[in-house]
């Protein structure tokens, strides 16, 4: 016998069939972000204290008000908070979540190619990276070249299209890399296998910068030169521009800090290397990814302005890796370089909270530092730490609501609220299992998905019911 | 009478086709009336019961009232129903063939004298095959081995492509005769074809290189126009720009005279695809199509029309008891598939139906979009006035229409669209054509176009070996229309195969995004199809290589189940 | 001055008990001191196999747990350790791993020991490739993992797994069994069988279809072959000890080692994930009259009754592991201790790590209970319960008086990655918190 909640799961199912099973991006047209009251939480507001019986309120997509006794407006989604801990969106500032495609490995410099390309917005990582209360990723290029491609910054509004994931105004960035992942020395060589590629060395790599570098110089010179004489008057009728060049481009904008720079590097001496080099050529770079020995060189890091995100524990899984400490983040939090925890891992994404916690235990940082590294500081690093990454008036409404302290391993997200909107909420996660149970058993009925017999009459589900006494 | 009896007409067909040079030529009269038919000429109401007559390979009247000429051959058309021949409208029909799939080796068939998977490339490009947009199909025309089974589904036209990686080459619209090759040509060069597949081994290896490298190579004929502009202006004070044939054969492309089919099947491929047209202002086509029907609105609005793969996806093998379950979106695209015609009519976006490579099923894969909601008419102007409207050729052909090339199909019955009609025969360029038996709706996949066709099809169970652990994965692959896409699952986490490239030298590969304990990152594989194992390396951007191999998930039938 | 007082108090407080001498500091991983008489005072007591002790004293002496309670008293010449806002757990123990048998396991090959060359390796034994200096060591015990199954891989019988305390200067002195579970991995079920599974690479990859499912029956055949060969040789010594007229058996190393475990005698670790080789792993064991005890588990919960009617235990080890299918409910993994407790099947967690991370088993542990175990439960699944399911439950995981003092002192709970390790005793010895990391630490951290 149905019950009748189960009934409406058939009927939520049936219609799903019948409108061809459009995501919910496709279906949904562009709508006014309804209200939303969070009542009486802990409101871990990251950057103005950690508040008690507190009410946040969401209107547009944007934290409306933070305060006691809010009177909930008209229409609002009134959530009552009691016992739970409401903090900002979790910011992991390397990902390679909700793409296709991670690196363009044929090429020393492959800064033409995008992030923005290949981003698949209905990944599964991005619903998974959302149940662990993460709004808003950095997806790099790879780690295969010494200069990859560019990044995207994207906001876990999975299922909708890509245009509206994309922040407007997020300052754009590019991957660098260093050490064995370019070197690739840490693969065998295997016969009939590809040759060895240009870098091979720390050396060859910083020369493959200098290169790129010194040819970028000359071409925005080219186009200095060019827009100098058409500005000319009269100008030159018969001028041509200089190619461009989209290797090239994205390194002007490099040199003329429009672009951020995140570096994935190791080794201490690496990332000297290009801070070095940085600083000859006279840009920052904006972070050094994983920086597993920033705690070897963090006066030389915050002295060239840069920032590091790291690993919380990862360690001694390649040579490069054996120097690895859970105390990085503790030093350089205490040299003064702004530090991230950043996942890099579509699994590693869905804990971030406890990789943040663990150094509380590993070097001792407080509970506030602690929270930075996941929230403002990566705000921060992707230049968008005026929208997001801490809960502020005015700020986006990017939270997540846990069951207790985010750092405390028995939490555990109940939604997760981007721009406004919730994009995971765990109860309708569980009602949807029964109605994708319901549309499967449906579908497997559907023609289509029944086998021909050899005469082409279709023969009955193919699938035999699973043994009795068990659960899949 | 002198009525042209079955046999004679297969006799005439066999001649012509088989007859060498002759050092004296053979003419054979070429006017033809086929009376008592029901004409459905598209253009306009149908003839319950008229006649068509023929000469020189052009429509010369048709009509109830028309008169067979006294010197033309007559066809008995009573029971028949003549439709204008049916386009396809995106295959390689022509084109070489595909090598024999994988797992051949060792017996017959394979051999050395396979020919290569792809065309070759241009001579004297400056760009590596799969960046050659000067390629044309026209060029290539060397093979009709595959025009029987296009004529048992009706199809006596076609836009044929090459198939390669990211500038495939240039289209020609070809009516599937069986005389010459250039003679085929209805129209040349119709469209630039784009595909997403990295050229493998060299830049663009990746989905992101596709696109950058798209992008400058539009950036450089743009500029070469301008040189060339201000060359022409003054020779002898401007640099001269030395000839490409590249960047010569994208100035019509960038000048939105030459439109591009995008061979693109999923919601983000096909956004992918209007962005760089939006981008370059490209006169864009989406070839495929399959998730058309989740862009509607931006379609219509952007004015792009699809040239939809009726080769509707179905499950062919029953799986094994303890096979992994397939994944909900493959189910759920099974059967939304024959709905999508009549849901991008409704939605009001332009479209033309093509096989898909697969003729085999043509017709019936037609009924089933009429049965999902797409009415005949309109099921019938989408495979031939819509297409010929399309691809610039509404002028010659179809529509049954005075005048018009003589490409018909013919149908026992009232209607091509009833479960029990068949296709009787077709006429190309005024000549009929020998229609093998209808095949059976079957089990088995159809032979795809050329390209990618290793036999790879289907659900594997992969071990990949890495650093000493070993993993579990189910890699399951789908074959769209010749191309294969899938999806991995597994001990590697859950991910879509992307960049799947068959080289000519047999291997496979392909990547795709895996989570292992270090984190996240994108791993090739790399291997060969043999006696029925998938097996090669693996290798993951800073980790060590691995080792894989996989087999087919065997059906349920061949499974003990013992407990 | 260093803003790092507060650790650098703990590390001394660590090593102000005097059995660390100065000499050890600096080497990775500073080994225990002798056996003495510790009295920790005024302590929260978790004792894990019973209620908690709110505020009481627990002694050490001998190596073992001497006295335990609110009214215990310090013995003469105890060192006091007061445990005021602190409490005591009985050290964790990790079920899943290969600790000590590699150390960087890419791009440095020669560390890696794990896995021997062939299918059938029964002889081949953990505490041979332990190294007791890894410095995976030092940085998991001050986490509280006092104890671990390290285990061998690859091939079809891989070897066997020792059961080992994470301190000692030689393999001998930090084992605590040193054969505790014979590793073996059924080449796959169903769905093509075996490529390569058990037999080597090479050999089964060039087999297709029909032949990897005759393949996977050669491979289960010789595994059950050799499983007779071990009891008809165990036969053969037994009769030849009685009647020495019988002609004398040929001895032969490797059904030597098989003997214990085809008889029951010690448990058979089935390392299996999928369900369909769970259940092979199940039936296989059962037919051959073998202790098994599934070893990564991730579809157990699938195979439940089967488990629980044969009574056959679990090492789970993939509460961190992705779902492996899209469609998969995205904490299937997390809680699945949950309902493995509830469908009542015995497990423990482990974190199915090589080394490096099984530092991180306390937070897995945490995580399961976020998702359905209870966090008595989620403390047992990595106490009591794995040392119950590998018989040594007399002796390990809870705080009982003449058990060893396998325990760890911390300012909060056990689990959770804020709580800070005071102080940490294995086998009844005191144990540095100086480890290659906290070296690494104090070289760099006062750098300007």
């Amino acid at each position: 016998m149905l019950t009748t909640k189960f009934r409406a799961s058939l009927a939520v199912a049936a219609l799903a069939l019948t409108t061809g099973f459009m995501p919910a991006a496709a279906q949904q047209a562009p709508r006014r972000v309804p209200s939303m009251l969070i009542k009486n939480a802990t409101v871990i507001t990251v950057t103005k204290g950690t508040l008690q019986n507190t009410d946040v309120l969401l209107e547009n997509g944007k934290i409306a008000r933070i305060a006691q006794n809010i009177a909930a407006p008209a229409g609002a989604e009134v959530y009552d908070g009691t016992g739970k801990f409401v903090m900002p969106g979790i910011i992991d500032p390397h990902s390679h979540g909700m793409s296709d495609a991670t690196n363009e490995g044929t090429l020393s410099v492959t800064s033409m190619v995008r992030i923005t390309d290949v981003l698949n917005p209905t990944a599964v990582n991005g619903h998974r990276s959302l149940a662990g209360g993460v709004t808003m990723i950095n997806i790099l290029h790879g780690s295969a070249n010494t200069i990859g491609g560019q990044s995207a910054t994207l906001k876990l509004k999975v299922g909708r299209p890509i245009g509206e994931m994309l922040p407007a105004g997020a300052p754009a960035g590019i991957k660098f890399a260093l050490g064995e992942n370019v070197t690739r020395k840490s693969q065998n060589a295997v016969p009939g296998g590809p040759p060895r590629r240009y870098p091979a060395t720390r050396m060859g790599q910083a020369e493959v910068l200098r290169d790129a570098f010194t040819r970028t110089r000359a071409y925005k010179a080219d186009w200095d030169e060019y827009r100098a004489r058409m500005a000319a008057r009269p100008a030159p009728t018969t001028l041509v521009a200089p190619r461009r060049d989209l290797e090239l481009e994205p390194l002007v904008e490099v040199l003329d800090g429009k672009r951020f720079v995140h570096a994935h590097g190791y080794r201490a001496d690496e990332m000297v290397m290009l801070l070095e080099l940085a600083k000859e050529f006279g840009f920052t770079v904006r972070t050094l990814q994983h920086a597993l020995e920033a705690y070897k060189i963090a006066p030389e890091i915050l002295a060239a302005g840069a920032s590091v995100s790291v690993f919380a524990d990862s360690w001694s899984y390649k040579l490069e890796a054996f120097d690895a400490i859970p105390f990085n983040a503790a030093i350089t939090v205490h040299t003064g370089v702004r530090t991230t925890i950043n996942s890099d891992s579509d699994e590693r994404i869905r804990r971030l909270n406890i990789d943040a916690a663990e150094l509380m235990r590993y070097g001792g940082l407080t509970e506030q530092e602690a929270l930075e590294t996941i929230t403002i500081n990566g705000a921060w690093q992707l230049g968008m730490e005026q929208r997001t990454g801490s809960l502020e008036v005015g700020k986006d409404a990017d939270i997540g609501i846990w069951t207790a302290h985010p750092f405390s391993v028995y939490a555990r997200v109940e939604r997760t609220i981007v721009d406004g909107e919730t994009f995971f909420d765990r109860q309708q996660d569980a009602a949807n299992r029964a109605v994708r149970a319901a549309e499967r058993a449906e579908l497997e009925k559907a023609e289509p998905n029944t086998v021909p017999s050899p005469r082409g009459a279709p023969s009955g589900p193919s699938r035999p019911a699973a043994p009795t006494g068990e659960n899949r | 009478m002198p009525l042209l009896s079955r046999a004679t007409l297969a006799l005439t067909v066999a001649v012509a086709i088989a007859a060498p040079p002759l050092a004296a030529q053979r003419v054979t009269p070429n006017a033809y009336a086929i009376t008592n038919a029901r004409i459905v000429p598209v253009a306009g109401p149908a003839i319950d019961k008229g006649t068509l007559v023929i000469r020189d390979g052009i429509i010369v009247a048709v009509g109830a009232t028309v008169t067979a000429p006294a010197d033309a051959r007559l066809v008995d058309g009573a029971g028949l129903t003549i439709y204008p021949g049916l386009i396809d409208a995106y295959s390689t029909l022509g084109l070489r063939a595909a090598p024999p799939s994988g797992g051949g080796g060792g017996g017959g068939g394979g051999g050395g004298g396979a020919p290569p998977a792809r065309p070759a490339g241009a001579p004297n490009s400056r760009q590596p095959i799969g960046l050659q947009p000067e390629v044309r199909a026209i060029d290539q025309l060397v093979d009709r081995s595959d025009f029987t089974a296009a004529h048992g589904a009706g199809i006596t036209t076609a836009l044929t492509a090459p198939q390669g990686r990211v500038y495939e080459g240039q289209s020609a619209l070809i009516t599937l005769r069986s005389d010459d090759f250039a003679a085929m040509a209805v129209r040349p060069t119709v469209a630039l074809h784009i595909g997403f597949q990295g050229i493998g081994g060299a830049y663009p290896g990746s989905l992101m290189g596709v696109f950058a490298a798209l992008r400058q190579s539009l950036i450089d004929a743009q500029h070469y126009r301008e040189e060339m502009v201000a060359y022409t202006k003054a020779p002898r004070s401007a640099k001269r720009p030395e000839y490409d044939p590249s960047l010569e054969a994208l100035q019509p492309v960038i000048a939105g005279t030459m439109p591009v089919v995008f061979r693109a099947n999923t919601q983000r491929e096909i956004e992918r695809a209007l962005d760089l047209a939006k981008e370059f202002k490209l006169k864009a086509m989406i070839g495929g199509g399959l998730e058309s029907y989740l862009v509607a609105d931006r379609l219509k609005a952007e004015n792009v029309p699809v040239l939809l793969s009726a080769n509707f996806p179905r499950r062919t093998v029953a799986p094994a008891a303890d096979a992994e379950p397939e994944a909900l979106r493959v189910l759920r695209e099974r059967v939304q598939a024959p709905k999508t015609p009549g849901q991008l009519k409704a939605a009001g976006v332009r479209f033309v139906l093509q096989a898909g490579g697969n003729h085999a099923d043509f017709v019936a894969n037609l009924r089933r979009a009429v049965a999902s909601g797409l009415s005949a008419d309109d099921a019938l102007r989408a495979t031939t006035l819509g297409s010929a409207e399309l691809f610039g050729v509404a002028d010659r052909l179809g529509s049954i229409e005075v005048g018009k090339i003589a490409n018909l199909t013919v149908v026992k019955g009232t209607d091509l669209f009833a479960a029990d009609a068949r296709v009787s025969s077709v006429w190309v360029h005024g000549r009929p054509q020998t229609v093998a038996a209808p095949a059976a709706v079957t089990a088995a996949r159809p032979a795809g176009p050329a390209g990618q066709r290793p036999g790879l099809e289907g659900t594997w169970q992969m071990q990949v070996q890495l650093e000493g652990s070993e993993r579990i994965v189910t890699l399951a692959l789908r074959d769209r229309d010749g191309w294969l896409s899938g999806t991995i699952e597994g001990d590697l986490g859950a991910s879509d195969v992307v960049n799947l490239v068959v080289e000519e030298s047999g291997e496979i590969a392909f990547s795709t995004t895996v989570t292992t304990k270090e984190g996240t990152d994108e791993a090739w594989f790399r291997g060969r199809l043999a006696n029925g194992v998938f097996s090669g390396t693996i290798s993951i951007t800073g980790q060590a290589r691995g080792l894989f191999a996989g087999l087919r998930q065997q059906a349920s039938s061949t499974n003990r189940e013992d407990r | 001055m260093s803003r790092f007082n507060r650790m650098a108090a703990s590390l001394i407080a660590a090593a102000f008990i005097p059995v660390v001498a100065e000499a050890q500091l600096g080497s990775p991983n500073p080994l225990p001191g002798p056996q003495g008489t510790f009295a920790i005072t005024n302590a929260r007591i978790v004792t894990v196999s019973g209620a908690a002790i709110e505020r009481g004293t627990l002694v050490i002496s001998g190596g073992k747990i001497t006295a335990i309670g609110a009214s215990a008293t310090v013995p003469q010449g105890a060192q006091v350790i007061d445990g005021t806002g602190l409490s005591v757990y009985p050290g964790m123990m990790d079920a899943g791993t290969s600790m000590g048998l590699n150390e960087v396991s890419q791009g440095a090959n020669a560390t890696v020991d794990d896995a021997e060359v062939g299918s059938f390796n029964p002889n081949a034994i953990a505490y041979y490739s332990m190294n007791p200096h890894s410095a995976h060591i030092g940085v998991t015990r001050v986490v509280g993992v006092t104890h671990v199954l390290s285990s061998p891989t690859g091939g079809l019988v891989s070897g066997q797994s020792t059961l080992a305390n994470l301190g000692g200067w030689t393999p001998a002195a930090m084992t605590i069994q040193q054969k505790a579970g014979l590793v073996i991995t059924l080449p796959r079920a169903g769905g093509g069988g075996s490529g390569f599974g058990g037999g080597g690479f090479g050999g089964g990859a060039a087999a297709g279809g029909a032949d990897a499912t005759r393949q996977r029956a050669i491979q289960l055949d010789s595994l059950r072959a050799l499983i007779a060969d071990a009891r008809a040789y165990r036969q053969a010594m037994d009769a030849y000890a009685k009647d020495r007229t019988l002609p004398r058996p040929q001895p032969d190393i490797k059904l030597a080692a098989m003997v214990p475990y085809v008889r029951g005698e010690l448990p058979v670790l089935m390392q299996a994930d999928r369900a369909v080789d769970i259940r092979a792993s199940v039936e296989f064991a059962v037919e051959e009259g073998l202790k098994a005890i599934i070893v990564g588990g991730r579809e157990a919960l699938v195979v439940s009754a089967l488990l629980k009617e044969k009574n056959v235990p679990v090492i789970y080890a993939h509460v961190r592991t992705l779902p492996s299918r899209e469609d998969d409910a995205y904490d299937i993994n997390f809680s699945a201790p949950g309902q493995l407790a509830a469908a009542g099947v015995r497990f423990a967690i482990a974190s199915g790590d090589g080394g490096a991370q099984v530092r991180d088993l306390p937070y897995i542990a945490g995580m399961a209970s976020a998702f359905g175990l209870s966090p008595e439960d989620a403390l047992k699944s990595v106490t009591l319960w794995p040392a119950q399911i590998f018989g040594v439950g007399d002796r390990f995981g809870s705080i009982e008086i003449g058990k060893i003092a396998n325990l760890v002192v911390v300012d909060g709970d056990l689990l959770e990655a804020r709580t800070n390790t005071k102080f940490l005793f294995i086998d009844g010895r005191a144990v540095s918190l100086v480890n290659r990391h906290t070296t690494l630490f104090d070289t760099h951290k006062d750098r300007r």
